[in-house]
């Protein structure tokens, strides 16, 4: 019997088509890993069914490649002998080639999945339950691209520049990754979706400019072209290549591609703007949150991924500093390339761990900020070597981001659940708790008062996961996580009743009606009890109410919900108001 | 001594979905003065054959006796301007009304050659620079309408898409009508000196029409300015600008036509036939993503020419014509944006003792904001003593969705309002036959 090799090398353009290199203004290339699997066409493998259908031309457009030749896994779009990845007529081929756009789009999202998979030491599902996305790399000639949680969905468009020349959003793969995130979140975090505060939404957004960008690093002839090298480092043997000390500073960091979002897309429809997005460049202002423009969700978002990115670049510019300097006071190019992927791989897996340790509703970016910080502490107890935790820390209490006052320890961490001795597990079954929804179901309502879960309301357990990770000394590093919500439609009266919202917040009388929504994780350790109870309850009053004025004041109210379809695609169109 | 407007009258004429108001003031001295404000449909009634746009261009001429003093173009779409159309033998609805040779056409400030004097632009700009920038991008939006019309006409197309006959309203209200635009830049006449003759007006500018108008005072109290804009928003509307102003070569629907039914893609050109799947014989693996594909995107060009209506009704003139003791408001289709300045600025006031209000919008939710109906002292139960007249020209089935969503025109919740707590003259309620309501108002 023939063995499959573990991993398949697909070809991707890097970064984004708007990253060019060398006096030809090459794009960049590169081959990554995706897992092996059989591809079906489209292509269509386990988790990612690629539909190239063009709903403006009304026609699909047909996979005529050949993914795998007897138990060989092919990489279609490898450059034929004698070319190289930076030559232009291979590219131009290519590019030419929708089936490589549905390849481009098929192996960022596993690829981008795979991130939170490592990182989270599980599997990860879609919310919609099925196992495969469907993903449109020509979906229409529109200037959008976005998930649709219905459709079960990634939907790219295209758009024409001024010169007639196609963009396509499919082909970027900070869009394919930003997209490709926002349908993880939503599998991992169902309820962020509502209408909540002002942070939930952009939490959406900021995720997935982070992972879109910090996932970029790990390419090392990507991260090498972004700082303007030749796409390709010097292998073992070969002569050391230098860099100028000038082009790593934190400022010259900053402002390169590295950092931005959609860098061809940002060129071509904003007038010569640069890059869809580039956060980094946001100064901090402890108080940017409370300025009015920071309450659209891409521009709150920003912030979000500003603070991030400032953290980034001050842990990136301190591993260089300690490297040695050479003639000239230039690095070695493959350690300061080196040194971004490290912090870039740990910055990008404590955002995501952090997904772990945060409320299943109502997020806002300072119990994101402990909970990064816990998911950090409980692998790496020890922060002192790099700082990281520091880092990320100042970084966000710049941008006027604070672990919630009161809820967390010294260090700005969840603190283990103080009420241990009030729980009973003397009628649960230890081993089905940390696998099955009724069981644990059963134990939180057991326990519904030790954990302030409310009688009130609908309550769900949605998700038992485990955990499984490895400690810096290799020591497997068990947990299981519980995730509960509730779901009241409460009156006037009962918010006022039920909830102790009294008295109600102005606009509301008894008689009008609002959903309410409460839940938390529960973490249980390897030995299946309670470590950490991360909630924001139902019966909150100060935070309901907090919410209930914030969606007044926003019209969202007595407004239906938006469309599942429309939602994501209406936060990407909005920009063409103000 | 000047002559004393005694009384005004409102024609409201039956234009299925659309607005065409005749405005007569009888003056003390026994003379007449017609301002005929918008002339326009986008649908007439499909029961009544008899009522068409010369029909009700020829009764305009005879009631103001061959001749107008003041045509008033509220904003450039379709349901209030394509009356004005003019045809090459000079037989259209628009030849008759140039006919009648009106002394003024006012216009808001968008539909101007160049930035109108004392207009303002965001604060840091060039006031030119900035007034055209805005001028293209309406003409960007209108790009974007006739691209998505011709987009449903095109040949291969699905007549089955669910949202086609919304796209398609929406789509042609949009479309510039350039012979009726033609016809409002010329029919006050086309010599040097006439050039006064063509007003472009916005918030709070100094309006003086009473050589044409003695004794009425005409308030305007929108659109807004760009400058003025500024204050209520809080970023500069550049984006939006840009957006529409790129938008029809970003959406890429102004390519050639036929890009749906042609043999090769335009998309990629090189691939072959076999290469290819039509809608119609797509394999089953693809079906069911086509299919909501398809209806992403209509859902998308839904919103796009939603947002392009929107703004196009928030170009509409707000004017408040005073005479006597009587105040008549005429807000076109201004939505809310538009409302917003008037109403925090000095002049909102001026609402305050309103007698008749020409509903905007033909009766949609947004274009009667509450802040401004609250206003109304005058709005009232049946039987109180100088109640509000609400003059509402609409037509149900049309325009903004399904019966009952909070779209719909018009809205159901607000007809009920304006007929609880005013005199509701609808144009819907015409008998068959009936070319318009007639509106008295006692000025004295």
């Amino acid at each position: 019997m023939k063995i499959l090799p573990p991993v398949r090398k697909l070809t991707i353009v890097a970064k984004d088509p708007g990253l060019r290199v060398g006096m030809a203004g090459a794009m960049v290339f590169a081959q990554i890993d995706v897992p092996a699997e059989i591809l079906a066409p489209g292509p269509t493998g386990y988790r990612i069914k690629v539909v190239d259908y063009n709903s403006t031309e009304r026609r699909a457009y047909a996979d005529r490649q050949s993914y795998q030749r007897e138990h060989e896994l092919l990489d279609p779009f490898a450059p034929d002998s004698g070319e190289s990845l930076d030559d232009p007529s291979y590219q131009a081929r290519v590019v030419g080639d929708p089936n490589f756009h549905a390849q481009n789009c098929y192996a960022i999202a596993m690829r981008t999945l795979g991130l939170f998979e490592r990182a989270l030491g599980r599997r990860v599902s879609w919310s919609s339950g099925g196992h495969q996305l469907h993903i449109a790399p020509h979906a229409f000639a529109l200037a959008n691209a976005f998930y649709s949680e219905p459709d079960r969905a990634l939907m790219f468009g295209y758009f024409f520049d001024s010169d007639g020349k196609p963009i396509f959003t499919a082909l970027s793969h900070d869009v394919v990754a930003h997209e490709t995130t926002h349908a993880v979140l939503d599998g991992l975090r169902s309820r962020y979706t509502e209408p909540s505060g002002p942070d939930q939404a952009a939490f959406h957004e900021g995720l997935a400019d982070i992972v879109a960008i910090l996932s970029i690093f790990s390419l090392s002839e990507v991260v090498a072209a972004g700082l303007g090298h030749e796409p390709k480092l010097p292998g073992p043997g070969e002569p050391m290549e230098v860099i100028a000390a000038d082009k790593v500073t934190a400022k010259a960091i900053r402002e390169s591609i590295l950092l931005g979002i959609g860098a061809e897309i940002g060129l071509s429809d904003g007038a010569g703007r640069g890059a869809l997005r580039q956060s980094v460049r946001i100064e901090p202002d402890p108080e940017i949150l409370n300025r009015a423009h920071m309450m659209e969700p891409h521009n709150r978002g920003e912030a979000l991924v500003a603070a991030t990115m400032h953290a980034f670049v001050q842990l990136w510019t301190a591993r260089i500093a300690q490297l040695g300097t050479f003639e000239g006071g230039t690095y070695n190019l493959a350690s300061v390339v080196d040194e971004g992927a490290k912090a870039a791989r740990q910055l990008l897996q404590m955002s995501i761990r952090a997904l772990d340790y945060c409320p299943p509703t109502d997020i806002d970016f300072g119990q994101y900020l402990a909970a990064m910080l816990t998911a950090d502490r409980e692998l790496v107890p020890d922060d002192s070597r790099f700082g990281y935790r520091a880092a990320v820390k100042a970084s966000f209490a710049a941008f006027g981001i604070f672990p919630p006052a009161g809820q967390c320890d010294a260090e700005g961490c969840w603190p283990p659940f103080a009420e241990a001795d009030q729980l009973t597990y003397s009628r649960s079954n230890a081993e089905v708790l940390t696998r099955d929804v009724d069981e644990c179901f059963r134990f939180l309502w057991e326990n519904r008062k030790a954990l302030r879960i409310s009688e009130y309301g609908y309550t769900e357990v949605v998700s038992v996961d485990p955990s499984l990770r490895v400690d810096p000394d290799g020591i497997p590093f068990r947990e299981t996580i519980c995730q509960y919500v509730q779901i009241a439609h409460f009156f006037g009266a009962e918010l006022q009743g039920v909830l102790k919202i009294d008295p109600l917040p102005e606009g509301l009388t008894t008689q009008s009606s609002a959903d309410v929504f409460g839940g938390g994780v529960v973490i249980l350790d390897q030995y299946g009890r309670v470590k950490y109870h991360i909630a924001n309850c139902l019966d909150d009053a100060p935070r309901q109410r907090r919410r209930l004025e914030y969606l007044r004041d926003t019209g969202q109210l007595r407004g239906r919900r938006d469309d599942s379809r429309s939602r994501f695609a209406n936060l990407h169109l909005a920009r063409m108001e103000d | 001594m000047a002559p004393i407007p005694q009384t005004a009258t409102v024609f409201a004429y039956q234009v299925g979905f659309g607005d065409c108001f005749l405005l007569r003031f009888d003056y003390s001295d026994g003379s007449r003065r017609h301002i005929l404000i918008d002339f326009g449909t986008t649908g007439m009634p499909k029961d009544d054959a008899t009522i068409t746009m010369k029909r009700v261009a020829r009764d305009i001429a005879e009631r103001c006796g061959g001749a107008l003093d003041i045509v008033v173009a509220t904003h450039r779409h379709a349901d209030h301007i394509s009356g004005f159309e003019t045809k090459a033998d000079k037989t259209g609805s628009g030849d008759i009304i140039a006919g009648l040779k009106p002394r003024r056409v006012i216009q808001p400030w968008t539909e101007a050659p160049d930035a109108p004097e004392d207009w303002t632009g965001p604060e840091g700009t060039d006031p030119a620079t900035a007034f055209a920038a805005r001028v293209q991008s309406l003409d960007g939006m209108h790009a974007v309408a006739r691209a998505v019309v011709e987009r449903l006409d095109r040949e291969g197309f699905d007549s089955h898409w669910p949202l086609a006959p919304r796209l398609r309203f929406i789509g042609e209200d949009n479309i510039k009508n350039l012979s009726a635009v033609k016809n409002l830049k010329s029919m006050a006449g086309e010599e040097p000196e006439d050039k006064a003759n063509y007003l472009y007006v916005f918030h709070g500018c100094n309006l003086d029409l009473s050589a044409i108008l003695p004794g009425v005072k005409v308030h305007v109290l929108g659109p807004p300015t760009l400058g003025q804009t500024q204050t209520i928003k809080k970023q500069a509307s550049k984006s939006a600008d840009e957006f529409w102003l790129r938008a029809p070569a970003m959406l890429a629907l102004d390519a050639d036509a036929g890009v749906a039914s042609a043999r090769r893609s335009m998309l990629f050109p090189n691939l072959e036939r076999e290469d290819m799947f039509r809608r119609s014989k797509m394999p089953a693996a693809m079906r069911w993503a086509a299919e909501r594909i398809d209806t992403a995107e209509a859902e998308q060009l839904l919103g796009i020419v939603t947002k392009l209506d929107k703004a196009m009704n928030n170009t509409s003139l707000i004017l408040l014509f005073e005479a006597g003791s009587k105040k008549l408001l005429f807000p076109g289709d201004a939505q809310l944006e538009n409302w917003t300045y008037a109403l925090q600025s000095e002049m909102a006031d001026l609402l305050d003792d309103v007698d008749l209000y020409k509903v905007g919008h033909h009766g949609s939710l947004n274009a009667t904001p509450k802040s401004m109906w609250d206003r109304f002292s005058k709005r009232g139960a049946a039987g109180k003593a100088g109640r509000l007249t609400s003059v509402m020209s609409t037509m149900e089935g049309k325009h903004g969705g399904k019966h009952g969503s909070p779209t719909e025109v018009p809205r159901r919740p607000l007809v009920e309002e304006l007929k609880a707590n005013s005199n509701l003259v609808n144009t819907q309620d015409l008998a068959k036959g009936e070319l318009f309501h007639e509106v008295i108002v006692d000025l004295r």
